[in-house]
């Protein structure tokens, strides 16, 4: 009776490791009763067995039977939230690869029709397979590996109709495009940063052609720099999806953007006072590359602003912190206003 | 007439469903093992397909409903199915459930010959 065990086989070898053996013999005993019934006192032909085998239906249904409902790769718990990464993703990966475009074409535009072509290639050999293909991968394995537990996430929170939030005002609304922009903008800068740190400093050109750059950063201990970089920037995609969870601007969203920016800042600080972060030669690559003189007016008022950069910088940050947390509590409060107001009226 | 077919099809496969777990639960006090079981179903009339049994009651089994044993002293080793405690719990409470869906729908189901008695 090879077919029977061909049919095992083949119900058995589509569900988990653990089940298999159970199954198989469960199923086994299975077949052999349902022939038992057919034959009555007369040996068990083939016909039988394939009569059986038709009764109990394709492998594959039955092999999905056994492994439950689950035929789905990303559930409906999961599927907003990846089509949400899905789109950052192609959008920043697709503004990323223009950009890289356009700086190729400035540089050296003699090969715009090579730097095209590759460019129209790589949406189809590296953009749209790595981003869809990763985002999707990831997916896929929180999904598996949660099995089930998510559903419950959801349902077992109890809800109350008190619990909905307000229908959030104008101002204080935060639009699902500005985080999206946002995070785009981050994912850009830390792929800027993490693949073409090279062009990030000032250009020289020669007789108009592109003939090298003089970098702000100190390339030696670049590496350690740009783990700094990412977990900055990574700060910011975080603030940003925390903007996007909250939808509103509420006084727990600032606070808690607000500590996310400190500790940003608290490492840029941390990176830039470091006296290895600015390019050491800087002002000798400037005066070789015939940009300025040494000596003359010129080179001092570029040596000041140079110099001065890290004391101008921390001050632009904590301009921009100040400004982040007023207009937080700004728009928290106007929201709050308003709805005194609605409020009123109602009552 | 064909259509009416296809939304039956869909229909009573929603409608056996439910109802083939609480008759398989409800046979169960007693250890049986799968076809035994299907025979037993069919011999009070619920025709349920052993492709949809045996996948049903290990399901069950996982959820904590059923207890399971292999009988290896037959002349082929046999999987048993029993209700567990909670099994017997839970069957308890359907019973209820069931005999208020039951009256329920039959009060719903008869209405129509009642308001208009003519049909």
């Amino acid at each position: 009776m090879e077919m029977i065990e061909r049919y095992i086989y083949a119900v058995t070898k589509r569900l988990p490791e653990a089940q298999r053996d159970d199954v198989a013999e469960e199923l086994r005993g299975l077949i052999e009763d349902m022939l038992d019934e057919r034959r009555q006192n007369r040996h068990v032909t083939e016909a039988d067995v394939e009569d059986v085998l038709l009764g109990l239906g394709h492998p594959r249904n039955l092999a999905r039977k056994y492994r439950g409902n689950n035929k789905y790769l990303i559930g409906p718990e999961l599927y907003d939230l990846y089509i949400l990464v899905l789109k950052i993703g192609l959008i920043s990966v697709v503004i990323g690869f223009s950009a890289v475009f356009v700086i190729q074409v400035i540089l050296n535009p003699v090969n715009i029709l090579d730097y095209f072509i590759n460019y129209i290639v790589s949406y189809f050999t590296t953009i749209i397979p790595m981003v869809i293909g990763w985002t999707t991968f990831g997916f896929a394995f929180v999904e598996y590996f949660s099995a089930g537990k998510l559903e419950k996430i959801n349902i077992d929170k109890e809800w109350k109709p008190s619990d909905l939030a307000p229908i959030p005002d104008q101002g204080r609304q935060i639009k699902r495009s500005e985080t999206i922009i946002g995070i785009t903008f981050y994912v850009l800068i830390i792929m800027f940063l993490a693949f073409s740190s090279d062009y990030f400093g000032i250009w020289i050109f020669q007789n108009g052609d592109f003939s090298g750059v003089v970098p702000f950063l100190n390339q030696e201990i670049y590496s350690a720099i740009l783990l700094l970089v990412l977990i900055v920037f990574g700060f910011g995609i975080v603030k940003e999806c925390l903007k996007f969870k909250y939808g509103k601007w509420t006084v727990s969203l600032v606070v808690i953007t607000s500590i996310v920016n400190l500790i940003s800042i608290t490492l840029i600080l941390f990176m830039i006072t470091s006296t290895q972060f600015w390019n050491p030669d800087f002002m000798s690559e400037l005066v070789q590359h015939g940009i300025v003189n040494e000596g003359s007016e010129g080179y001092e008022v570029v040596r000041q602003i140079w110099e001065q950069m890290t004391l101008w910088i921390l001050v632009l940050l904590i301009i921009g912190l100040v400004w982040d947390i007023i207009a937080g509590f700004i728009k928290v409060r106007k929201a709050k206003l308003k709805t005194k107001k609605h409020s009123k009226i109602l009552g | 007439m064909s259509d009416a077919h296809e939304h039956i099809d869909k229909l009573m496969q929603e409608l056996r469903r439910g109802t083939i777990t609480i008759g398989a639960l409800s046979q169960l006090y007693e250890p049986q093992y799968g076809y035994s079981l299907v025979t037993t179903l069919k011999e009070k009339g619920i025709q349920v397909e052993p492709g949809t049994l045996y996948p049903l009651l290990r399901r069950l089994e996982k959820q904590g409903l059923l207890d399971s044993k292999w009988d290896t002293n037959e002349s082929r080793p046999r999987k048993y199915y029993l209700l567990s405690d909670t099994g017997k719990e839970v069957l308890d409470l359907l019973r209820v459930e069931w005999q208020s869906i039951v009256t329920s729908m039959n009060n719903v189901m008869n209405g129509r010959g009642e308001s208009d008695g003519d049909d």
